[in-house]
């Protein structure tokens, strides 16, 4: 429990160190700050509305400190304004949205990588040397060295223009309404099939390659010796001795992925034009939407912050020695 | 000798390396008799451990046990053993205490289940029989039957040691291999650890292969001893006579380096 | 060098290095394997790949083999840059805080963690975004400030250890400096380590450059693979057919990422033997197949 309630603190301090971020960036660049990030709005916003933003991202006549304050003040209210482009619509609900689909795809599509990467990483340490080894190896390294805009555009091109199998684009089809019928559904899943499948190339190769690389490195290890010596299957050797310990190491490294497997998703969205957090923050830099900008810098922090605390818990979970440390 | 339960001929064992191999073992031959305790002694890197992996096959690549060698198991030829023959002989004949028993627990598992995995893949025992008997098997190295359900790092490292000696009397092997058992431990401790043993084979019945570089430690416990030099068994005979005259330069030369000890014995019968 | 030695014995490393060396090449040489300048209008506009063309042309009618030779040069320059600059804040943040300990280790530690949890794509879309169109050098500089955090990690933990080797506290001992230590005594057993850290992180700039130019955050007039990525994207290459606009850097980034990743796994294998299975396996894979024992 200590262990987990200092990994919130040091979340809190992460926020509050992206927030910071978010606060000194405009005021370091040269020019008004407050012209170049409420400019996009143009004639849409009265004097009223303008003077809202601005207390909302703490351009206040008050002393710098206190402008500090007033905006991790709006931060932790929830409110992080207005977006200038689709004005008056509010930062959070434009973002809400799109980070629902966010987590879906990444989530699942880690979900699906870090299983089948895994299990690949087992069976290739466990036949380390041989042909499966070494086809997996190569294949892993591929696949975790090849940028995701790559991955993306070919998947794009060959199964969306050349072949036509899947759609080019958007998260469902437009014509329908959302829903929880089965037409929606089956349109979700239609147009999510190229991102998620560019995702998984992406991440799974690099799954693998720790997690064969960690298991390796413990087949030499007294207990798993001991495992094979009580005559234990091989399946039950490879799985509860030796990759159920070679998974502690590859958690963590999946901790420290986190932030590449969120950079991914978010070409990956902006290729497929996707409607995700990643495509929503491309847009806003296109249109110089600077509230939207910041307020997706936020939210994408607070996401990888509570994906870290997923993986956390579950370390506890998958390592006696933390549970009650 | 008859009936020997453990009967090594020729045996050889390389490592092979990118273009030279490296022969840790060399045409070694001993017998180990019915509840027989018998000791290999040498100095460090001589190939014991090596022989001791070679008994139940756990040898990975890039060791090669070389053809010509022969290894007997209560007259069965281990080396002719498959897969699934060798699953039914590990720790059902041979059980084996590591070299460094202290690790030889798989941390992310319960006492209780590296007891039970091992029960059912034997005996198809059910979880809660196996329990049963893991705590009589507990018993017998005196730790209560509520550390079940610790985890190897909740015990210290003696406790971790007698744990891992009860799982291999969870079958009644007929041979326990015990590898520097005793190493990490202190002088204490190591020698209460071995009197259980010796007591433990006095009531099943097993016999032992115990693996040292401790002479001294070793003329203390064991019926016979083997001498072993850079692959090579140099010299087999008698406790005694290893102790009061031995026949090989390396055997005197051992013993030149260890002050002689004067402990009370733990084996009866068994030498000063 | 006894590590370049071994790398030349690898399979993988070699044409990982072969695949590295042909792109240095190149782009040294790009002058003299064509005959185009990379910013004029050479052909028709999309033009397929021809004789005259071998890969085609993109919408303005520039030669798309002329600037992927070109290409290659800013590809390269950005990733080694920024791949050095990351290494050596890694490398030295890393040995401090592993060796100092104490209060200085607490504070690199809590940065580096900080900067390993705040998503780094999105805080250099959100710079970028600040900045304005960014030139290769300042994509270099913000990459090597933003991105040494993992290296920091991994030299601090393999600097813990190497502190408490023996010829570490003899040196203590015999009153040495600590920054002899670290840079005499520590650095140099660091050294594979910090060669997976700097090729992982020319790989991982190579990457994200060409992301955030793909991106449009770079400077359109710059002649690299992410700008390639970038036209050709805006003039919908791929909805017209003009498949070569945009394969050509695709292909050309998977294989400098695939070359780097070998080299990189190939030091990793030498530097943990565990890892190594090289001839041995083989020669033990024969003898068995010839009978001459077995496990
Ligand atoms: N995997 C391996 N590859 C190559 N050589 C090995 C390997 N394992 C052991 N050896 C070598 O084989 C020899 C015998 O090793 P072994 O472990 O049997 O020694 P030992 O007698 O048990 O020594 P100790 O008392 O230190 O445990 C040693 O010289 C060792 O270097
Ligand atoms: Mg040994």
């Amino acid at each position: 429990m200590a262990f987990l309630l200092r990994r919130v603190v040091f979340y809190l301090a992460a926020f509050v160190a992206a927030a910071t971020i978010n606060f000194f960036l405009p005021r370091l660049m040269p020019g008004d700050p407050i012209q170049k990030m409420f400019a996009g709005a143009g004639s849409d916003l009265s004097l009223e509305n303008l003077n809202a933003l601005k207390l909302t991202f703490g351009f206040i006549d008050a002393p710098i400190g206190e402008q500090y304050l007033a905006y991790l003040r709006s931060v932790f209210t929830g409110d992080l304004g207005r977006s200038v482009r689709f004005f008056p619509l509010p930062v959070t609900d434009l973002l809400g949205r799109a980070l629902i689909w966010t987590v879906g795809l990444v989530g699942t599509a880690t979900i699906i990588a870090f299983t089948i990467g895994t299990l690949l990483g087992v069976m290739a340490a466990w036949r380390r040397g041989t042909r499966f080894d070494t086809v997996i190896s190569l294949a892993s390294i591929f696949s975790s060295s090849v940028p995701a805009v790559v991955v993306s555009l070919i998947t794009l091109f060959a199964f969306g223009y050349t072949l036509g199998w899947f759609p080019n684009g958007y998260a469902a089809d437009p014509m329908l309404d959302p829903s929880w019928g089965w037409e929606y559904i089956a349109s979700v899943l239609y147009h999510g099939t190229l991102p998620m499948l560019t995702m998984v190339i992406v991440l799974t190769g690099g799954f693998a390659v720790t997690m064969r690389n960690n298991m390796i490195n413990l087949l030499g290890e007294d207990y798993i010796v001991m495992g094979r010596a009580k005559g234990l299957s091989d399946q039950g050797v490879m799985l509860w001795y030796a990759a159920r310990n070679a998974l502690l190491p590859t958690v963590s490294a999946l901790a420290i992925s986190l932030g590449a497997v969120l950079g991914g998703s978010l070409v990956t969205e902006v290729v497929f034009n996707y409607p995700g957090m990643g495509n929503t923050l491309y847009q806003a830099i296109l249109a110089r939407d600077y509230p939207v900008i910041q307020g997706a810098l936020l939210i994408m922090t607070a996401a990888m912050l509570v994906a870290n605390f997923v993986v956390d818990l579950s370390y506890v979970l998958l390592d006696p020695r933390l549970k009650r440390a | 000798m008859s009936d020997p339960v453990l009967s090594i001929r020729n045996l050889t064992i390389d490592y092979i390396g990118a273009t030279t191999d490296f022969r840790a073992v060399r045409n070694v031959s001993f017998d180990i008799a019915k509840g027989e305790f018998f000791g290999l002694a040498g100095e460090s890197g001589c190939g014991k451990s090596t022989i001791a992996f070679a008994i139940s096959r756990l040898h990975r690549p890039p060791a090669l046990i070389r053809s010509g060698s022969q290894i007997l198991l209560n007259g069965r030829d281990v080396l002719a053993l498959d897969d699934a023959a060798l699953k039914e002989l590990r720790w059902r004949e041979v059980a084996m205490v590591f070299q460094s028993a202290m690790n030889s627990l798989n941390p992310v598992l319960t006492i209780e289940h590296q007891f039970y995995d091992v029960l059912k893949t034997h005996t198809g025992m059910s979880r809660p029989a196996a329990r049963a008997r893991a705590a009589e098997l507990l018993a017998l190295v005196d730790i209560p039957a509520d550390r079940l359900s610790a985890y190897p790092h909740q015990l210290s490292g003696g406790m971790r040691q007698r744990v891992v000696i009860a799982i291999c009397l969870a079958l009644n092997p007929k041979l326990l291999i015990m590898d520097e058992p005793t190493t990490a431990l202190d002088v204490v401790v190591q020698r209460e650890i071995l009197e259980r043993i010796h007591k433990l084979r006095q009531e099943l019945g097993f016999s032992v292969l115990f693996i040292t570089h401790d002479l001294a430690l070793m003329v203390q416990v064991s019926d016979r001893i083997g001498i072993m030099l850079e692959g090579e068994l140099v010299e087999v005979n008698d406790a005694q006579a290893i102790y009061r005259n031995p026949q090989h330069d390396y055997t005197r030369k051992l013993w030149a380096s260890i002050p002689r000890l004067t402990g009370a014995r733990i084996a009866e019968g068994a030498t000063p | 060098m006894k590590l370049l030695a071994q790398l030349l014995h690898n399979r993988k490393a070699l044409v990982g290095v072969a695949i590295l060396a042909t792109v240095i090449l190149v782009a040294i040489f790009a002058p003299l394997l064509t005959e185009y300048s990379p910013t004029q209008r050479v052909g028709r506009p999309h033009q397929p790949p021809s004789a005259d063309h071998l890969l085609g042309t993109t919408r303005l009618g520039y030669d798309v083999f002329t600037r992927l030779l070109y290409g290659a040069r800013i590809s390269l320059a950005v990733g080694f840059g920024a791949g050095l600059l990351i290494t050596v804040i890694g490398t030295v943040l890393g040995i401090i805080a592993g060796y100092k300990g104490g209060v200085v280790d607490e504070v690199i530690t809590f940065l580096t963690n900080m900067v390993l949890v705040i998503p780094n794509l999105p805080l250099l879309l959100v710079l970028a975004a600040f900045i304005g169109q960014a030139s290769p050098l300042v994509i270099a500089v913000i990459l090597g400030f933003t991105s040494w955090a993992w290296g920091v990690r991994v030299t601090r933990s393999e600097t813990l250890s190497i502190r408490q080797r023996d010829f570490v506290k003899s040196a203590e001992m015999l009153g040495e400096p600590g920054w002899r230590i670290m840079a005499f005594e520590i650095f140099p057993n660091l050294i594979s380590i910090v060669g997976i850290n700097f090729i992982g992180s020319v790989l991982f700039a190579v990457i994200t450059e060409a992301t955030l130019e793909f991106l449009g955050l770079g400077d359109p007039n710059t002649v690299s693979w992410g700008i390639m990525l970038y036209n050709a994207q805006n003039a919908s290459a791929l909805s017209v057919g003009a498949w070569w606009d945009i394969l050509t850097p695709c292909v050309a980034l998977a294989v400098l990422g695939l070359g780097l990743a070998l080299i990189n796994f190939a030091i990793d294998e030498i530097a943990n033997p565990r890892l190594r299975t090289g001839g041995m396996l083989a020669r033990w894979t024969g003898l068995i197949r010839r009978g001459e024992g077995k496990l």
